[in-house]
């Protein structure tokens, strides 16, 4: 057996393991939580077209003439019965009160739907003050809740802590279990060994975040307008969905090395834990040369999308949040395998040192 | 070096602060050789050695040629019954040789024959699809020394392999050791009682506190224990004449005064001997006030290692 097939016979040995392992089987929750989201999204917008739409639907030709000023008669007229409508009244002692000679007397709310918009419109004293529409899905701002989603919760967050919980059990777990020797007593090289698990590792971490991110990706899209849908698979969506899968991938790629050579140097997976996740956390402020020993640099370079920063926001938060100058594409799959190769040649090192020591776990 | 010797070479083994093993050098020929030594002694210290699940902290080891440190070639030629309980999560019986086998390189179909052949040899046939978890004792036991005979190695070590065995599938492992112990490959084993393993070892080495005490034949490390020096410290008031006739006796070896001149310590090769000497200098009107032996650790281990100190 030359040492491909053997890393390729451990891997498939540590597959179910990896896959079924009962220590990290939050993994998948994590995994699928974005997901989750979006279709609890979609199956709002479906409830609620469910419950306005039908005979109390309005035609939209007809909401857009509605303009501030008409009456509520005449508004009624126009677009028939509304969803819902409320009038608050209240007395007005306007010879008491010279401030409230300009307030109104009666106040109306009426409530339409189009199919896609709900329509919020306000009536004072019997005439429109104000319309108020609302996509109840739309597309553009969806695109950019999952941007934000996939940078800040997806990548900072599950695929961290994912492979956090993959990764160091390779080998830690196995000395807790008191399994180790096991692996240690085959024909295989240390360096072998290692190779296998990682990649048992890899193909288990790759499977679940990168179906959860197409998951997510196509709940986000899916319950959109069909015509929508259409446009953006024939433009962009392809190439979209390609690169959320591929930087959820290369995320386990990254931060799965890292977190095999934690495993295999530290006892207590928090310590990695939290290094990690402050010097990805502090990767904005660091010199140029050192944002490129982050994983995180090279994922959020990888996004189709960048996320969305309110303009309110703190210097220092968006500093924190965005990155800081994106590499470009090729620099950022090459710089973060490079950084892969880097780690995993450490981790290798220490893996050649390691000795089987269950009394002190 | 031989290239057909487990060679040890001033090899020291520390855990933080703890004492492994200490400048150990041991040269092991084919055949069945025994570690015996009391719990701690080191005696999976050296097999964790020999196996590279472990390395030295000073000392170079080499088993049949080969490094520790280069597990893809020593495992193959070695198979390592461990004290370790575990195997891989959820494994059978048969899961856990054949995994082993396959890691090997051996085809499916021959692995699938070779697990077999070592269940049927240590019989637990009818046990090999249950859960290794479930296992007893003894059962873990035999499932250990199958995964560990499965690749038909030239050198076998087992740590405490007769531990938990009932005497017939003692008697039929001890068939196994013997069997393998011919056609010169090595069986090292570990045990804390001699008397179990003096039967069939060809050699056996005694281990205390991590350090080798003897090592052997059985016959001539028994010898090499009754021989070795015993020291005493005497109290008595004319140390010195009390010293010139000890001197005349052959089997003591070296005398030392005390400064203060109230005492001696003796060293002696024949304890009954010097015991006989002392009786005729006090029955000749010497005042002997106490007799106090500083160095019994060998014959404390022997009598343990005998059953006497269980």
């Amino acid at each position: 057996m030359n040492p491909g097939q053997q890393i390729w016979m451990i891997a498939k040995l540590e597959l179910g393991r990896v896959f079924f392992s009962r220590r990290s089987f939050w993994v998948y929750l994590l995994a699928i939580f974005p997901t989750v989201i979006f279709l609890g999204h979609a199956l709002d917008f479906s409830l609620k077209a469910k419950q306005w739409g039908g005979d109390r639907k309005t035609s939209a030709e007809a909401l857009n003439q509605v303009q501030t000023g008409m009456t509520d008669e005449k508004v009624l007229q126009l677009l028939g019965k509304p969803i819902n409508d409320s009038i608050r009244k209240r007395r007005i002692r306007r010879d008491q009160d010279p401030a409230a000679e300009k307030q109104p007397e009666v106040r109306r709310f009426m409530m339409y739907f189009d199919g896609k918009r709900r329509v919020d419109l306000r009536f004072e004293d019997g005439k429109l003050v104000s319309r108020n529409m609302r996509l109840l899905m739309n597309f553009e701002e969806d695109r950019k809740v999952y941007a934000g989603m996939f940078q800040f919760f997806y990548l900072r967050l599950g695929i961290f802590f994912g492979c956090l919980g993959i990764f160091i059990n390779l080998f830690r777990g196995e000395m807790l279990d008191r399994s180790l020797h096991f692996w240690f007593l085959a024909p295989v090289k240390r360096e072998v060994l290692l190779l296998g698990k990682y990649l048992a590792g890899l193909i288990a971490a790759a499977l679940i975040f990168g179906t959860g991110a197409l998951f997510s990706f196509l709940a986000m899209v899916l319950p959109q307008d069909a015509s929508e849908v259409q446009t953006f698979w024939q433009t962009i969506g392809l190439e979209h969905a390609f690169w959320y899968v591929a930087a959820a991938m290369l995320g386990c790629v990254g931060y799965g090395s890292i977190f095999l050579a934690a495993g295999l140097l530290l006892k207590n997976p928090i310590i990695p834990a939290i290094v990690m996740l402050l010097w990805e956390g502090i990767n904005g402020f660091l010199p140029g040369v050192l944002q490129k020993l982050s994983v995180l640099h090279y994922l959020q370079s990888l996004c189709p999308v960048p996320a969305p920063l309110p303009n309110d926001m703190p210097a220092v938060m968006k500093m924190l949040l965005a990155p800081a100058a994106p590499s470009s594409v090729p620099l950022a799959v090459l710089g973060l395998l490079a950084l892969t190769v880097l780690v995993l040649l450490a981790a290798m090192q220490a893996a050649r040192r390691l000795e089987i020591n269950y009394g002190t776990e | 070096m031989s290239a057909n010797e487990i060679v040890f070479d001033n090899v020291s083994k520390f855990y933080g602060d703890v004492l492994g093993v200490n400048r150990v050098d041991l040269h092991i020929p084919p055949g069945i050789t025994s570690l015996v030594g009391p719990n701690g002694s080191g005696k999976t210290t050296l097999m964790n050695l020999m196996t590279g699940l472990i390395h030295p902290n000073s000392g170079v080891i080499h088993v049949r040629g080969l490094s520790p440190y280069a597990p893809e070639k020593l495992m193959k030629i070695m198979g390592y019954a461990t004290q370790y309980d575990a195997g891989p999560r959820g494994a059978t019986g048969f899961d856990f040789i054949f995994t082993g086998l396959l890691l090997h390189g051996f085809s499916k179909a021959e692995a699938q024959s070779r697990t077999w052949q070592a269940i049927e040899r240590v019989g637990l046939t009818v046990a090999a699809k249950r859960k290794v978890a479930g296992y007893s004792k003894g059962m873990r036991q035999r499932i250990r020394l199958a995964q560990a005979i499965a690749h038909d190695p030239l050198v076998l070590i087992l740590d405490e392999p007769l531990n938990g065995l009932d005497p017939l599938v003692r008697a039929e492992t001890i068939a196994l050791f013997r069997d393998y112990g011919a056609n010169g490959r090595h069986v090292v084993l570990s045990s804390h009682v001699l008397q179990e393993v003096d039967v069939f070892s060809d050699q056996v080495i005694l281990i205390a506190n991590g350090m080798i005490v003897a090592e052997g034949q059985i016959k001539s490390v028994r010898e090499e224990i009754h021989e070795h020096p015993s020291q005493f410290l005497l109290h008595c008031k004319d140390a010195s004449r009390v010293a010139s006739l000890l001197f005349a006796e052959a089997h003591v070896s070296e005398i030392k005064l005390a400064p203060e001149g109230d005492g001696l310590l003796v060293l002696t090769r024949n304890r009954e001997a010097f015991s006989a000497a002392l009786e005729r200098i006090a029955l000749s009107g010497i005042d002997i006030d106490g007799v106090i032996p500083t160095d019994e650790n060998v014959d404390a281990l022997y009598e343990y290692l005998i059953g006497g100190g269980r």
